[in-house]
């Protein structure tokens, strides 16, 4: 299992490893998958705005969402193929003056997956409770759990698409 | 941007709250009229990640009470009490747990720890630091700490967290009890010590 915490983001072609993001509050997981290259990338990201800051690209919206489009490619995977999910933007609190960064968040990588044109196939954001988010590179699924909930899955995995495949040909 | 602290202002900040903690303690202690120790306080200056992952493991179910602070310094006071020691709490204040009862006695112990540690905190620095209504919220610890210190220290490099550890003996029933500066702060709480500057 490898951990993508606030502000950092990973790419994986490894069909043992798994993804996650733990905990996700106000920040946003966005997963990309490419299935026929066999490549998925997670990224945990904190903030809408980097304010043109040069480091810790991950960890905003603006500078985080062309980074792992770039990481992806390098990798192998090809923009056309990509299918994106993407986790999180709660607001957890009702504390007076706070803006709600949760919302920000995922504006702001809507809008960047947007500049990329790239869809968004599967979104589980907003309401006020934390996500873990979870995307097995081999299998090609990405899944989604709050707390004291059972998992949800977001986008399906390889053995869910090839089920599906056979109903639809008979 | 936060600027790293000293070993010296660390261990200031850390004094503080060991100091603030044991009258958090005191009233927990008078609350439940059973014995509560504190652990060594620890005081962090952490990139954010690093910070969440010293509180605890990211998935536990935690009820968090937050008690924002109002006054010479901005920031929040924050417990987080594992879900099943927030039954044992409850229990030994008298009401159920998961009840609009038990949720508002959680709250209010925060209130009361939360006031308690800024008395504490004010009598040493003279800073005036009051508490406002807290709020409640079960979920996963690092989702809760996550956005709260977003919320402190926004862009930051380094998130400041003073946490200490309230053991209610008897029972499997620990709080753990975190300060969390706004950044920018942290110089208006070392000030009154004569430890402003990081060069200190």
């Amino acid at each position: 299992m490898a951990s993508a915490r606030m502000g950092e983001m990973m790419v994986s072609r490894d069909s043992n490893e798994e993804l996650v993001a733990l905990g996700l509050g106000s920040c946003i997981g966005l997963a990309i998958l490419d299935r026929t290259a066999g490549v998925a990338g997670l990224a945990h990201i904190v903030l809408p705005e980097s304010s043109d800051r040069a480091d810790q690209v991950g960890k905003f919206a603006d500078t985080a969402v062309p980074e792992l489009i770039a990481r992806m490619r390098s990798a192998g995977a090809t923009e056309r193929r990509f299918e994106t999910a993407i986790v999180g933007g709660a607001r957890m609190f009702e504390m007076s003056g706070g803006l709600d960064i949760g919302a920000r968040n995922e504006a702001a990588v809507r809008a960047a997956l947007s500049r990329a044109r790239i869809p968004i196939n599967a979104a589980q954001t907003g309401g006020s409770s934390g996500r873990t988010m979870k995307v097995a590179v081999g299998e090609m699924l990405v899944t989604v759990r709050e707390a004291g909930q059972q998992a949800e899955t977001l986008l399906e995995g390889r053995a869910g698409r090839v089920a599906a495949g056979a109903g639809a040909a008979r | 941007m936060t600027p790293s602290l000293s070993e010296t202002q660390l261990d200031a900040l850390r004094e503080l709250a060991n100091i603030a903690s044991g009258t958090a303690a005191t009233a927990l202690s008078q609350m439940l009229a059973r014995e509560v120790e504190i652990s060594v306080p620890r005081a962090l200056a952490l990139p954010p990640a690093d910070a969440v992952d010293e509180c605890g493991d990211p998935e536990q179910h935690v009820a968090g009470v937050v008690v924002p602070i109002q006054g010479d310094i901005e920031g929040m006071v924050l417990l987080l009490i594992p879900h099943e020691q927030a039954e044992i709490l409850c229990a030994l204040l008298g009401v159920e747990a998961h009840t609009e009862v038990g949720d508002s006695a959680l709250r209010e112990i925060g209130n009361i720890l939360a006031t308690s540690y800024l008395n504490g905190l004010g009598a040493m620095t003279g800073l005036e630091l009051e508490p406002s209504p807290p709020h409640l919220h079960s979920d996963m610890l690092a989702a809760i700490v996550s956005t709260l210190l977003i919320g402190t220290a926004g862009a930051d490099d380094l998130a400041l967290v003073l946490d200490s550890e309230l053991d209610v003996s008897g029972d499997p029933c620990s709080i753990s009890f975190l300060l969390l500066p706004t950044s920018g702060q942290i110089s208006d709480l070392l000030a009154p010590l004569g430890l402003a500057d990081p060069s200190a």
